[in-house]
């Protein structure tokens, strides 16, 4: 009889054993498939947004002639995107062509013409929505990885994430100067 | 770092109170279906239960089939367009929330009114849409608008729209139950006979009280869930956009608004929106559906 009571325990132990190892599974797994979900959202805006520079160049270059410079900064920055291999190089990049672009924007107010310009203009609203976007969706990344770093490093869940190999990620560090939205003045 | 704290303790707070408010709000049912059974069924709370639970679950079906389409048409809202530049920049801002919520990005609606206001709706997030009216999208600042688009994708997150629905079910069937007692008792129908003439008196004016107050209170505990849904939206969506000031100043702004004429929109759906559209309370009231606006103004700056 005790023999049967023990063996049912054990079962019973057992069972609830596993069930609460594939709860935190599926939910390390889960969090972890957010954060390359969210990391995704963010290359799809950083993409976007290099695509429309190369039109915001055609726009600017007949007004901006002696801008040599500012205009260089953009298209560098630009290529920097481009060529960004890590999630960290493609924030840096981004930084990089928010500034540049924060200058070109301001050099702009000089040029009443290209201020007057719809294209100009349409693009100017573009690159602002996707410069949100990008800051919304680099949040959203931090607190998915903030969500997962609790998770696996807080008990139970570090139990369960040190059998699965899983480690901490980064979160995405942006300098502090960038940390403001560039205002574009209308 | 202390600021987001703060931010995280208001809607911790928020939600402990939420449950309060909602567990009160099961026990009044459970009360006066005990009432229905004291009173009706000489005692038999399973009778009770069978004639209950039905209309319980008959009001959930019935406020649940309200469809989105019904409160658009009820608003007179129609799609944003895009190529108007306000609305392109109010649709830019809904997907920016949707974004930073992780969401399906909802539908973003027009509603032609000088008023400042906004609402949002839909029970699942996937089919939810977002609406303001076009004096919010004329009179409001980029970062106020992206405050209350803040607060909407908030309402839509915590599945507001959903937690109200099944509240005010659960309002309609006490007010039903409570009517049909009282109907009966005056028809002489029911307990009288069925319970031996020896019924506890205590007992029974308890019942009878119960009968009486729980619609009152079922109503007064749905408004207070209401509060504390804005509330929580609020602080939400101070996380959300990192930037209560957006949202306080928006508030601020509409407290102070003076819109011309008298607002456009159907009692039924008031409730829904960002600020009760008919009246601005600066104080506090028990049959208010918001919480008085100052108070969320200075929540939201202390944030």
């Amino acid at each position: 009889m005790i023999e049967w009571i023990a063996l049912i325990l054990v079962i019973i132990i057992v069972v609830l054993f596993i069930a609460i190892y594939i709860g935190y599974y599926n939910r390390i797994i889960r969090l972890e498939n957010r954060i390359d979900n969210s990391w995704a959202q963010i290359d799809v805006q950083l993409r976007r947004r290099a695509e429309l520079i190369p039109n915001l160049m055609e726009t600017v270059k007949g007004y901006m002639k002696h801008e040599r410079e500012t205009l260089e900064n953009v298209t560098k920055a630009r290529s920097a995107i481009m060529k960004a291999k890590s999630p960290q190089e493609s924030i840096n990049a981004d930084n990089m062509l928010t500034g540049a672009l924060k200058t070109l924007f301001a050099v702009a107010e000089n040029y009443p013409d290209l201020k007057a310009n719809q294209n100009f203009l349409n693009l100017q609203d573009e690159l602002t929505n996707t410069e949100n976007k990008i800051a919304y969706s680099r949040q959203h990344y931090n607190d998915t990885v903030l969500i997962f770093n609790n998770m696996i490093e807080t008990w139970p869940g570090k139990f369960f994430a040190k059998r699965m190999n899983k480690v901490t990620r980064e979160m995405l560090q942006i300098p502090e100067a960038s940390r403001e939205v560039p205002k574009v003045k209308f | 770092m202390e600021k987001k704290l703060l931010v995280e303790d208001h809607i911790r707070r928020n939600k402990r109170q939420t449950i309060y408010v909602c567990t009160f709000m099961a026990a009044l049912f459970a009360a006066i279906v005990f009432a229905f059974g004291y009173l009706l069924f000489a005692g038999n709370i399973f009778i009770a239960l069978a004639f209950a639970i039905p209309i319980a679950l008959g009001y959930v079906a019935i406020t649940y089939s309200i469809s989105i389409q019904t409160i658009i048409s009820a608003t007179g809202a129609r799609p944003a367009n895009p190529r108007i530049r306000e609305e392109k920049l109010f649709i830019y801002k809904v997907e920016d929330m949707a974004i930073a919520a992780g969401l399906p990005t909802p539908k973003a609606y027009v509603q032609d009114s000088d008023d400042i206001n906004a609402f949002a709706t839909g029970k699942k997030p996937e089919n939810a849409i977002i609406c303001v009216t076009t004096g919010a999208l004329k009179k409001l600042k980029p970062d106020e608008l992206e405050g209350v688009m803040a607060h909407e994708m908030s309402h839509i997150k915590n599945s507001d729209i959903l937690i109200m629905t099944v509240t005010i079910a659960v309002v309609g069937a006490i007010a039903l139950i409570s009517h049909l007692v009282f109907r009966s008792m005056l028809w002489g129908a029911g307990s009288r006979g069925g319970r031996k003439g020896e019924g506890n008196i205590v007992l029974l004016v308890v019942a009878i009280l119960l009968i009486i107050l729980a619609p009152i209170f079922a109503r007064l505990t749905y408004l207070a869930i209401s509060r504390r849904r804005e509330y929580l939206a609020d602080s939400n969506g101070a996380y959300l956009s990192r930037n209560p000031t957006g949202l306080a100043n928006a508030l601020q702004r509409i407290k102070d608004d003076k819109p011309s004429g008298k607002p456009k929109v159907s009692k039924t759906v008031a409730p829904l929106y960002i600020a009760n559209p008919f009246k601005r309370e600066a104080r506090g009231s028990v049959w208010a559906t918001h919480p008085p606006i100052n108070e969320r103004i200075k929540r939201l700056r202390s944030m």
